[in-house]
């Protein structure tokens, strides 16, 4: 380890000053392009955002060949992206599309979708800081959701359901925590066994206890926190506006926001931080001063599932309000993505979660574009989250530093 | 997220952290040791690993129904037609036989039609297991073995429907090779996306499982593209020609009997091993998944080998889809593609197998075998739910896959102790 | 001088690892204020011992008694609550975070019980560094700042945590001999000031400046523990390796052919974008060898890679017996005749669980007739590693043994029977003896000098500088990405020292 500073000379910087400007203009004239497109400023005509949507590509490409990957990269797929949308918009009639773009509902939904992967990026944010992949966060969901509803089920109330569904999570952690730290098995299949077991085991046990009948139609719900007085915010324009997308948020919606400062002081101030991420980054280092890398390693995947399982728990109980089978749908993986898209820090972490929950608003909002019921095009659209977490993940807008001992066994002698 | 070697990591090689010089006079029989447990290994701790899931898998069935889980394997069992292969039909009393008939090799008995069964659905199970297998032995984790299977049936599919007049084995061959392709694009995604940007494959094959998923539903729900015009009601496509059914060698062709995509399977798994061990594409490959940096300084192409070995790996997968397809669906229907889960078997299928050829083969017969046992058919619902059974197949599944990483550990106690001929008192007593 | 009831004993310790005995019933004490030289090759068991003391391993056998008073440690903890610090070979810090941060990690100061105080942090190790006379800026990140100053603030680590005994292992293997003395300075003050140091260390001449005795491990064993006063360099030398040691390597004069490499104005950029390597010229002959010296991390990593084609150039030229080889493939460049054996045999050299016949196939895999049109011929495989391992005398394995099986040395002679093997032109050996017993050190000695007699031109890049003026024609000092001097083979160890911290003229000889 050995590292020598070295000034960069100045001449390099405004080198490469250039380009990542003229990237960041083409990602600003994709968002452009999209904006004029859709409600409420509504151009009607191809023209004008095709015409700003081809200049953004432009300076992706420019800026590309110069050596800015990213913001070209960037740049290019917003362009791109900006277009097709514009031109899919077009399609539709002026009515549905306003129907379909209420930036209210929009956000509301938006937020909501944002919820589970929130909880469980910031969920796999303790165990990866800590230097173990975490490939389970979708089993440990899971878990929470079958829990948290027949918890509610159960107990009667949606607290009850929160509980089990937390210690269900939990649980499923300490497994893939005794099998990677312990018996130091590789991370990633671990991970993957997990999430076998969570959905045998949810599946088996939802079949077991509900059938064919599925849950209960009465089951307690995380209740909504009704902001009444937003709406009263003049002028009505705006308080409106801010009730319908904030005033009516379920609770673990707000938790969920609650949680991002918290784990963000949890993690960089205070002392239990600086030693989970000198476990991540160097855990012989850590040992060499008494930390117990074991201990510390277990405390953090257990906490993990925990969190994701808050996610799952959203999901049955203050989301859609029931349990199906395998209803994370891969949610766990794309909040894996939004964790290494927002690099390991929750407000990152947050902001990926936002444009994956986004894309999720805008999958199940797009198909009322479609004129008829019948379509089977809109379909298409649920692949959106898909794609774009493939994007993401594929780092052609960023790319971040993984904890430097992150899916490596520690080998105490 | 790195960590992932190209088979599950291997303790043995962890020695503590010293250069101390080993005595040469006694090299070559700790080595020789060394190998000897773990060729015996190699075949003792998966079938470990295996009774272990199974044993917990009962405990499951008996917490949670009460029911004797023994009563419940023996119905699983009974409907896979395994016992056809033994010609004898042995009554128990207690411990002894009471009894044994001979019952002959009826080919047209239900046994018989179960045991076709199972080898119909251990067919695309060996495939899925080689398209887990080969990204394996490139350091890669393939758990995109869903999305390819579709993609490559729903090439599959629409290749039997066209070039209807072509002749039987031509057609087949067509759609075949087609879906294999298709399939080989699916994972070749993922594997370029590794190679050029370094996208984790893990996240970026199941996000293409998604994806296959939606589009796949697309095409065949209602009003998709594939949608069999003439059942409005039905979202299934249309049924292949008959020119592109595959051969039905065993069993009535009516009646879903074994296809020779079965032999096709057999025959990837010795390409597989050809593939690996004699040429120099496995060789590259081999090399990238042990050490992808000594291979680069080597002069082998890392990211050519990540998207080569994903690509095959997919073409395994893909050529599943379209045997399925050819064999015995003869056409695709919305609900296979929205619960297929040959692609997430295979990895316990690899992985129990260990990546070997022959490994890979008996552990798709096992997990064959517990899907046809366990299937709405086969099982005895008045014995067990196979609502239940079927979430106990991927119970065990996951068990396996989990205690497939623990195994090692066992093997590598057993060695320490063994080649120190002292108790290592501390290694075993510390976590 | 030093106090004569020891603060530190340690009686009978044996450690036993899979197939090794690193430590054999191992006597040491250590008296107040006194610096103690553990001394002997690598892999002699000095480590492992350190490692037992610091609560790292768990002895097998032996006891600690620390002040009189038996301990058992069963973690770093308990050492250090015991007043044990440790500076490791490799040290433990973690490069993201700040100095301040890496200090007191494990005991840091709080805020209101539950937050970090960085500001106390950062204010106490101020202090400390200060009462020391250690320039170190808390605030800094330690990947930002030098190895010399990384190693201080391993030093502080131990004294925040108020250790009374201080081990440093292998301290200076990372520094240029001016840094060295820097930190023999810093242990003298430290010392007077009542610490107790033990030096770990296999270099003899370190051992007669600092250490007040000395103790010889060889194997495992014990061997003899002296004073400083009449202890020579040749007595310790022999009780080190067990024999007579060749401290020089005999070559004939060198007589230079056409030039087998030429770097011309290259200029390379490391993975953090900073530029490694400034515009670094070579030429190297066939039948010389040209020795590259400086402290580690001034770019050598990146010019090996540039010159192999494993690292994109941002601008230069390489050429390799005349034909340019710049920016084309690795596998290219081999093939046009170059040899290279790599820093990292583990990490790179080798696939350990390859069998030896596949490793050493590693770069003619794709070639008659070891493969024809794809299709791979293990037999002819085996057939050249055969030849290849007997020629080079590869102990512990045969063709089909996978290299892991083997020892350090085994593995360097089987990367070397590769790289040599293929007769190249010109061979690369970076760091070719790292981490090896003397026997196995002086093989690979014998070997490059042989394949200089044989016409081929080497280009040696190593950390040692005895390994550097022993074997080079001609040295080069790599300082901060530039070659900052040249030398003919009659240089010393001083003038290389001072070059290699920049301080040299530059462009001293041509």
């Amino acid at each position: 380890m050995s590292v020598r500073v070295q000034p960069l000379q100045r001449g390099a910087w405004t080198r490469a000053s250039a380009p990542s400007t003229i990237g960041m203009i083409g990602i600003g004239l994709g968002l452009v392009t999209l904006f004029l497109a859709l409600p409420p400023v509504k151009v009607r005509t191809a023209p004008l955002p095709v015409a700003i949507g081809i200049l953004a590509v432009a300076a992706g490409i420019w800026a590309f060949t110069r050596g800015e990957h990213r913001l070209g990269g960037g740049a290019v797929v917003s362009g791109v992206a900006g277009i097709g949308i514009a031109l899919i918009v077009l399609q539709a009639n002026a009515a549905r599309l306003e129907g379909v773009f209420v930036w209210s509902a929009l956000i509301a939904a938006t937020l909501r979708y944002a919820t589970p992967l929130t909880f469980a990026a910031i969920g796999g944010m303790f165990s990866e800081r800590s230097g173990v992949v975490n490939i389970g966060l979708e089993g440990m969901m899971l878990m929470g959701a079958y829990f948290g509803a027949y918890g509610a089920d159960v107990t009667g109330s949606w607290v009850g359901g929160l509980f089990i569904g937390l210690i269900s999570g939990a649980l499923l952690a300490l497994v893939h925590a005794i099998f990677t730290i312990t018996l130091r098995a590789d991370q990633i299949v671990t991970g993957t066994a997990i999430n076998f077991l969570a959905l045998g085991v949810t599946g088996y046990l939802y079949n077991q206890h509900y059938g064919n009948n599925g849950t209960p139609e009465n089951l307690p719900a995380v209740p909504d926190v009704n902001l009444k007085f937003l709406s009263h915010i003049p002028p009505q324009g705006l308080g409106n506006f801010l009730y319908n997308s904030i005033g009516q948020l379920n609770l673990m919606v707000w938790l969920s926001l609650l949680l991002l400062p918290v784990s963000y002081v949890a993690l960089f101030k205070t002392p239990i931080g600086l030693r989970i991420r000198s476990v991540g980054e160097h855990p012989k280092a850590a040992d060499t001063v008494g930390i117990p890398v074991y201990r510390t390693r277990y405390a953090a995947v257990t906490l993990s599932g925990a969190l994701a399982a808050l996610g799952g728990v959203f999901l049955s109980i203050g989301f859609v309000n029931s349990f199906t089978e395998n209803m994370t749908a891969g949610r766990g993986f794309i909040a894996l993505a939004a964790l290494i898209f927002g690099g390991w820090r929750p407000f990152g972490a947050f902001a990926a979660a936002l444009l994956f929950g986004f894309s999720s608003a805008l999958a199940a909002r797009l198909p009322d574009l479609s004129a008829s019921d019948t379509a089977a095009w809109p379909l298409l659209f649920q692949t959106l989250p898909y794609v774009l977490t493939l994007i993401a993940v594929a780092g052609v807008i960023g790319r971040s530093i993984p904890p430097a001992a992150i899916g490596r066994p520690y080998v105490k002698q | 997220m790195s960590g992932l070697s190209g088979e599950p990591p291997d303790m043995t090689g962890q020695t503590p952290e010293v250069s101390e010089p080993t005595p040469e006079s006694k090299v070559p029989s700790v080595a020789a040791r060394l190998a000897l447990w773990q060729r015996s290994g190699g075949v003792i701790t998966p079938i470990l690993t295996a009774l272990i899931a199974f044993l917990i898998g009962g405990l499951v069935v008996f917490a949670t129904t009460g029911k004797n889980p023994l009563n419940t394997y023996k119905a699983i069992f009974k409907g896979t037609g395994l016992s056809w292969l033994s010609p004898v039909s042995i009554h128990w009393h207690l411990f002894y036989p009471a009894g044994i008939h001979w019952t002959g090799w009826d080919t047209t008995s239900p046994t018989a039609l179960n045991l076709q069964q199972t080898l119909i659905v251990v067919t695309p199970l060996i495939l899925t297991g080689l398209a887990v297998a080969f990204a394996f032995r490139c350091g890669l984790f393939n758990i995109g073995g869903n999305g390819q299977y579709t993609v490559g049936a729903l090439v599959a599919v629409q290749f039997g429907v066209w070039f209807a007049g072509l002749p039987g084995p031509l057609h087949v061959i067509v759609a075949m090779v087609a879906a294999t392709l298709a399939g080989a694009v699916w994972g070749g995604i993922a594997g370029f996306l590794k190679a050029a940007t370094g996208a984790h494959e893990v996240i970026t094959t199941i996000m293409l499982n998604w994806i296959a998923l939606w589009v796949g539903s697309y095409l065949v729900g209602f009003n998709g593209p594939l949608q069999d015009p003439r059942a409005i009601s039905a979202p299934v496509t249309r049924p292949i020609a008959d020119s592109a059914h595959l051969h039905v060698f065993w069993g009535n062709p009516l009646l879903q009997g074994l296809h020779i995509g079965f032999f096709i399977a057999i025959a990837m798994l010795f390409v597989y091993w050809i593939l690996l061990n004699r040429t120099t594409l496995g060789y590259e490959v081999r090399a990238v998944g042990f050490n992808a940096e000594a291979a680069r300084y080597g002069g082998i192409s890392v990211g050519r080998n990540f998207f080569l070995a994903m690509a095959i790996s997919g073409a395994f997968a893909g050529l599943a889809g379209s045997i399925d397809i050819l064999g015995w669906e003869f056409n695709l229907d919305l609900t296979v593609v929205q619960t297929v889960q040959v692609g997430f078997i295979g990895i316990a299928v690899a992985l129990l197998g260990r990546n070997s050829a022959i490994g890979i083969f008996f552990s798709a017969l096992l997990f064959g075998a517990l899907l046809t046992g366990t299937s709405t058919r086969n099982l005895d619902p008045s014995v067990f739910q196979p609502e239940l059974a079927g979430n106990l197949t991927r119970i065990i599944q996951g068990l396996v896959v989990l205690f497939v990483g623990a195994d090692l550990l066992i093997i590598y106690l057993w060695q320490a102790r063994k080649k120190l001929r002292l108790p290592q008192r501390k290694a075993a007593e510390q976590p | 001088m030093a106090d004569e009831r020891p603060v530190l004993e340690l009686r009978g310790i044996t450690k036993q690892f899979p197939g090794v005995l690193a430590n054999d019933n191992v006597d040491f004490d250590l008296r107040r204020g006194e610096v103690h030289a553990l001394l002997g090759e690598n892999g002699a068991g000095k480590s492992t011992l350190m490692n037992i003391l610091y609560g790292l391993y768990q002895p097998d056998e032996g006891q600690i008694l620390v002040k009189g008073e038996p301990v058992r440690f069963h973690s770093p903890k308990d050492a250090i609550n015991r007043g044990i610090g440790m500076v490791h070979q490799h040290f433990m810090l973690i490069p993201v975070m700040t100095v301040a941060e890496n200090i007191v990690l494990a005991n840091e100061p709080t805020r209101a019980g539950l937050l970090l105080d960085t500001n106390a942090a950062d204010r106490r190790v101020r202090e400390l560094s200060r009462s020391f006379n250690f320039a170190i800026d808390p605030e800094a990140r330690v990947e930002e700042i030098t190895v010399g100053q990384q190693q201080r603030v391993e030093i502080l680590k131990a004294l925040y945590r108020h250790a009374d005994i201080l081990i440093l292992d292998e301290p200076t293997a990372v520094l240029t001999p001016q840094e060295s003395n820097e930190l023999f300075e810093i242990l003298r003050t430290l010392t007077r000031e009542g610490m107790s140091v033990i030096f770990i260390t296999h270099k003899l001449n370190e051992v007669l400046e600092i250490a007040d005795r000395i103790t010889v491990v060889r194997r495992g064993k014990r061997i003899d523990t002296v004073d400083r006063q009449g202890a020579t360099e040749e007595g310790l030398a022999r009780m080190m390796v067990g024999r007579e040691v060749l401290l020089r390597v005999e070559k004939p004069v060198s007589d230079p052919g056409d030039p087998v490499l030429t770097v011309d104005d290259l200029h390379v950029f490391d993975d953090r974008g900073l530029e490694a390597v400034r515009g670094v010229s070579i030429e190297v002959r066939g039948g010389e060898i040209v020795g590259i010296a400086g402290v580690d991390g001034n770019g050598q990593t990146e010019l090996i890679d540039a010159i192999t084609g494993l690292r994109k150039a941002a601008s230069g030229r390489v050429a390799i017996g005349g034909r340019n080889v710049t920016g084309a493939t690795p596998s290219r460049i081999l093939d046009s005749g170059l040899g290279h054996i790599p820093e990292d045999r583990q990490r790179r050299g080798l696939v350990l669980e390859f069998s030896l016949a596949e490793n050493v196939a590693l770069h003619d895999y794709d070639k008659a007739p070891g493969s024809r049109w794809g299709w791979l011929f293990p037999r002819q495989l085996i057939r050249r590693a055969r030849e290849l391992l007997t020629q080079f005398d590869v102990r512990g394995g045969g063709p089909q043994t996978r290299a892991s099986a083997l020892s350090g040395g085994n593995q360097q002679k089987v990367v070397l029977a590769r790289e040599i093997g293929r007769e190249p032109s010109v061979l690369i050996a970076a760091q070719p003896t790292r981490g090896l017993d003397v026997g196995a050190i002086e093989f690979v000695h014998r070997r490059l000098v042989e394949a200089r007699a044989n016409g081929k031109g080497v280009l040696l890049v190593s950390l040692e500088l005895d390994e550097i003026i022993s074997l080079s024609d001609r040295t080069l000092v790599l300082y901060e990405g530039e070659i900052v001097a040249q030398h003919g083979p009659d240089v010393t160890e001083d003038q290389l020292g001072i070059e290699m911290t920049g301080a040299g003229s530059k462009e001293a000889a041509a």
